[in-house]
């Protein structure tokens, strides 16, 4: 199962263009989105900047770009050129291959993260202390993988031609109504009331109360950890379920 | 007409096992039992129903109705033992690794692995060992298949047509390993549309043909079962066709111009009877029928029966 973890890993850093692209991609959104707007307070963050709110959005918008595409595509991939069902002839239990995918998207969404932050420091001047840069990285780091396992379960469940439209629809879905493009406080109460429990809302309020000099609340973290178990969990269970041809 | 004494063990059966796809039956009722140390090939047109059987074997597929058992348990749970190795004929690779890292994984995951590079020896791709897996012509994907079958030691290996692809050198390199698998008593089952391998190889034929079991048996039993000799002759003489069509023992007759092809379960009562008809048959040849034919013809007469 290591060996499994570390090919994984191995070929991803290979695979240098889904590198490059996963890597700059979120930073290049960053500046083009919080770029041209002012120090303003974004209202309903509770004082935090136009800067400090995008750098945490776009990191972790970023972060679950590169995770999400990149595995559900490459499992139909992989699905449809038969390297699972080879892979299922071993004794690989249905966790080893959804780690081993989980531990390839979260080389790739690491300097994604890191990336954004060095321009957020060094073009919009954003100043935060020590400990909150590294508690940052850890928590977009670490709430990544739930959309690593996401990703995982939406490759196993859309096949071929399928998975780029679905992906797209959850990933922007997911994007827009948890907040990670626009403060959701510009969105209707109703809206809100839902939002609040989509577990891209927990990932960017992770972030935030960081930024705002707290611990992350402990309810966003349940939300994402509970989200990462029923993902990894059905996705696991699908990769031992498939049956159909490959 | 088992010619093995079933051993008090089977390494797999299917009891009564059916899978459909809508409305094709791939597998129809299909009972069968392998035993240790046993060479069996599977025979059949395209389309019936060996890969579909060897997805179910291998639980790739769960039967709509039936039981499939490998070792006494689940084909899955057979699986995560370690007791089976398995080549598919879709089996894909995976990408942006090379040789030696793709099979150092199937050893790495196998429960009863052999050494990397013995593994890379036996299936003759050493040489490539540091070359990357998308670059591999079609030869040497499937040699890196068979490496992967063989990663560790199975007591049944299941190959879909292995050897399609493979040059002369690969395919007798491939045949002489599994030769020395099956020495070790192991049990080897495997699809193919070669059926000279399956006369040179199998100790067991089987027929398969709209996913139902026509012929089970050694190849020379395949061979009897399909109206085992062909006689050929020319005529000279004016003969009327009714009377050559009554001869005993006849499975088929053929004419074309003054040559006449028989296939006869007799050969011998039906060229005495010929001598009777009082036309003397000039070229007269009897041979046995290759395992090709007699897979033709059973295929054939199945094919008649059921249109
Ligand atoms: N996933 C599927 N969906 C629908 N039909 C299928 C599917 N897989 C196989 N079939 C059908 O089931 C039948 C048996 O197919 P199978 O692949 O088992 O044949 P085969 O004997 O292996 O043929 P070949 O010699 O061409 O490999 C065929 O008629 C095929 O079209
Ligand atoms: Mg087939």
């Amino acid at each position: 199962m290591n060996t499994l973890i570390k090919l994984e890993i191995t070929r991803t850093l290979r695979n240098k263009k889904f590198m490059f692209f996963s890597v700059v991609y979120p930073a290049g959104l960053f500046l083009v989105i919080a770029g041209p707007q002012g120090d303003s307070v974004v209202s309903g963050t509770g004082g935090l900047t136009m800067g400090a709110f995008y750098m945490v959005a776009m990191a972790s918008f970023g972060a679950l770009t590169a995770v999400l595409m990149g595995n559900s595509e490459r499992i139909a991939k992989e699905r449809e050129k038969g390297w699972v069902r080879q892979l299922r002839l071993t004794a690989l239990p249905g966790r080893g291959y959804v780690l081993a995918k989980i531990a390839s998207a979260a080389v790739v969404s690491l300097p994604s993260i890191i990336v954004v932050f060095l321009v957020a420091v060094a073009i919009k001047h954003v100043h935060l202390a020590a400990w909150q840069w590294l508690a940052l990285t850890g928590v977009i780091w670490a709430g990544s993988l739930c959309f690593a396992a996401l990703g995982v379960a939406i490759g196993y469940l859309a096949n071929g031609d399928a998975v780029r439209p679905i992906t797209m629809i959850i990933y922007f879905g997911l994007s827009i109504l948890g907040g990670l493009w626009l403060p959701t406080t510009s969105y209707p109460q109703w809206l809100q009331d839902i939002t609040t429990w989509l577990p891209t809302h927990a990932y960017a309020g992770l972030g935030q109360a960081i930024e705002l000099g707290g611990a992350p609340h402990g309810r966003d973290v349940a939300i994402i950890v509970g989200y990462f178990l029923v993902f990894a969990a059905g996705a696991a269970w699908l990769y031992r379920k498939d049956t159909r041809k490959a | 007409m088992k010619t093995t004494a079933p051993p008090a063990t089977a390494v797999a059966s299917f009891a009564d096992v059916s899978k459909a796809y809508g409305r094709v039956r791939a597998v129809d009722g299909l009972t069968l039992d392998l035993h240790p140390g046993e060479t069996v090939a599977l025979l059949g047109p395209n389309g019936a129903g060996k890969s579909s059987t060897l997805d179910l074997l291998l639980g790739l597929r769960t039967p709509d109705s039936g039981r499939i058992s490998v070792f006494g348990k689940s084909p899955q749970a057979a699986i995560a033992a370690g007791h089976v190795g398995a080549m598919l004929q879709s089996g894909g690779l995976m990408e942006g690794v090379r040789v030696r890292e793709i099979v150092g994984l199937a050893c790495d995951l196998h429960p009863k692995p052999y050494p990397v590079d013995e593994v890379m020896d036996r299936a003759g791709i050493a040489q490539i060992a540091d070359r990357m897996v998308d670059k591999l012509s079609g030869g040497q994907e499937q040699r890196v298949r068979f490496a992967l079958a063989t990663a560790g030691a199975a007591d049944l290996i299941v190959l879909d047509e292995p050897t399609t692809g493979m040059d002369v050198t690969a395919r007798q390199a491939f045949w002489s390993t599994m030769r020395e698998q099956a020495g070790q008593g192991r049990a080897v089952l495997f699809a193919t549309h070669y059926l000279e391998e399956a006369d040179a190889i199998a100790d067991r034929v089987l027929v398969l043909h709209k996913g139902r079991l026509l012929a089970d048996g050694t190849a020379a039993e395949i061979k009897a079962k399909a109206g085992a000799r062909r006689i050929a002759f020319d005529l000279e003489c004016e003969i009327d066709e009714a009377a050559l069509r009554g001869l005993p023992f006849l499975a088929s007759l053929s004419l074309s111009g003054t040559t006449v092809r028989i296939q006869s379960h007799d050969a011998d009562a039906t060229v005495h009877a010929l001598y009777g008809l009082g036309c003397y048959p000039r070229n007269l040849e009897v041979s046995g029928l290759g395992l090709e034919q007699a897979f033709v013809a059973i295929t054939e007469a199945e094919e008649a029966r059921t249109s």
